[in-house]
């Protein structure tokens, strides 16, 4: 699926993140855990072609990514749920979804809808609303399903749970796992921890810009050292 | 019945102003660049449109033509002007936008002399309609026919169709809509390509209204139109128009009521000065 390669990326002359290994592979969660400043939004960006990479290679099934712009990383299969959410907030919530699928033939488009509104109910009921009058969790119900209208296999999701209620937060990672069931590969930035690591299969933590620690989801989750000392988070 | 009059006068002028305005309210939404040389392309719209007319007789053909070539003007501007500069802080772009706007008047007046030009058989011009004791002449009817539907047209195609769908995203937000693959550049074409068809017809029209097409007629305009569009919001189109209709009627109740103190110029600036004390954030604006 996605793999990266002593990826090195950032801007300018600064580097974010050096000597990067990472294998996202399809039907399976993977989280990226670490501190602010860690350098997992540059990697995700990277990926999706906003940020340089630097050195190294990233791999998308068998295409490399080198050169391709962010619009040819998203006709490859590979759509952004950015950090901040960034849905257009003049824009109703149809029509961000219509801009989610302009890859997409109108055919195509109208069936990734239909997936998109069973998959987020609420957003059905809100075609004609602006975005910008959204609710937090609905913004990112709707981050998600813009991106999902690309028909993407490969998902990037930067801060899943960042300032949502309690039962937004569970339904969006119960979302997740329906997505990975379908075969979606899924890479996660998340600052709640905790709730990462419920859903991870594969969990790699970055700490000023290099992996620290990498492990299955069951190992991570029983492996209680590793919050301590990678994130500096006591979890109860 | 004569305030009623000076109230459609008002909003005639206001019709002219939205013409202008919304394409630099577009430009400024897109590109964040102050676009003065829209004037150019009104004037250069204005001399076409009477060129056509004077030798063709024909003011259907002088709207065709006014319109390509504001048209074409508009999208080359972009193109040779801004494009190449568009990673510098905006008063670049501003500074470049005036220059292109100075040459070009110098230019219109080589080619077309100081004194401007008025059109041979301005039959719209000389036919009116008087409606309950008021007098409209046909330039008039036409600019706000002609104001009424292009901007339906636009607002239509900003709401309904894909296109206009896209190119409200891109104003938005531009990496997230490129990112999902809408062609930025071609919005950005598109968004010169409508401002100029729009300040091209209107050029022709107060060409028309005023009997006279002159090589410095953009300046003033542009200048208000300027104001207008911080008035209405900056990158604001619902603000931008009421702004637009709303300075055409003050001016022309204040030319009347004020013109022993200042002229109609004078009274649009000094009422934007007093508007943007109170409401800095614009008519329709947001506070913060």
């Amino acid at each position: 699926m996605l793999e990266l390669k002593g990826f090195a990326c950032g801007y300018g002359l600064v580097q974010a993140v050096e000597m990067l290994d990472l294998v996202v592979p399809a039907g399976k969660i993977t989280a990226l855990l670490g501190p602010n400043g860690a350098g997992k939004t540059s990697t995700i960006m990277a990926i999706a072609g906003h940020v340089d990479v630097q050195r190294g290679e990233v791999r998308f099934e068998n295409h490399d990514l080198d050169g391709r712009s962010p619009a040819d990383r998203t006709r490859l299969g590979i759509a952004l749920a950015p950090e901040g959410r960034r849905v257009f907030p003049d824009l109703t919530v149809a029509e961000n979804l219509l801009v989610g699928g302009y890859t997409q033939t109108a055919a195509d488009a109208r069936r990734a809808e239909e997936s998109v509104l069973a998959l987020f109910p609420r957003l059905g009921e809100r075609l004609r609303q602006r975005a910008g009058l959204l609710s937090g969790g609905e913004q990112q119900m709707l981050a998600i399903g813009r991106a999902l209208m690309a028909r993407p296999r490969l998902l990037l999701i930067d801060e899943l749970s960042l300032g949502l209620m309690p039962a937004m937060v569970d339904l969006c990672f119960e979302v997740l796992v329906d997505l990975k069931r379908q075969g979606l590969a899924v890479l996660l930035v998340e600052q709640n921890t905790h709730r990462a690591l419920a859903v991870a299969d594969q969990v790699v933590v970055l700490v000023s810009g290099r992996k620290a620690y990498e492990a299955g989801g069951e190992q991570a989750r029983c492996d209680p050292d590793m919050v301590d000392s990678f994130l500096g988070i006591r979890e109860m | 019945m004569f305030y009623v009059e000076l109230l459609l006068v008002g909003l005639v002028w206001g019709c002219t102003y939205a013409m202008m305005a919304l394409g630099l309210t577009l430009v400024y939404g897109l590109l964040r660049i102050l676009h003065v040389a829209q004037a150019t392309v009104f004037t250069l719209g204005a001399y076409v449109g009477l060129l056509v007319a004077n030798h063709t007789g024909s003011l259907a053909l002088a709207f065709v033509a006014a319109a390509l070539a504001a048209g074409a003007l508009g999208p080359l501007i972009y193109r040779l002007i801004y494009q190449p500069i568009l990673d510098k802080p905006p008063f670049v772009a501003l500074v470049a936008s005036i220059g292109v706007l100075i040459a070009m008047e110098d230019g219109f007046r080589l080619m077309f002399g100081p004194s401007g030009l008025s059109f041979a058989d301005n039959t719209w011009f000389t036919t009116t309609y008087s409606l309950a004791g008021m007098v409209l002449n046909l330039v008039q009817v036409w600019i706000v026919a002609a104001a009424v539907l292009l901007l339906s047209a636009f607002a239509v195609f900003a709401a309904r169709t894909r296109a206009g769908v896209a190119w409200r995203a891109t104003v938005s937000d531009p990496q997230m809509a490129e990112s999902f693959g809408v062609g930025v550049i071609g919005v950005r074409y598109l968004n010169f390509l409508i401002a100029s068809l729009l300040a091209g017809v209107a050029g022709v029209l107060v060409g028309l209204l005023n009997n006279l097409v002159e090589p410095g007629m953009g300046g003033v305009i542009s200048y208000k139109g300027l104001a207008i569009i911080v008035l209405g919001g900056l990158g604001n189109v619902p603000g931008t128009l009421v702004a637009s209709l709303l300075l055409g009627v003050v001016e022309s109740y204040g030319s009347v009521f004020l013109d022993r103190v200042m002229d109609r110029d004078a009274i649009a600036f000094l009422f934007l000065i007093i508007v943007l004390m109170v409401r800095p954030q614009g008519l329709l604006g947001k506070a913060h």
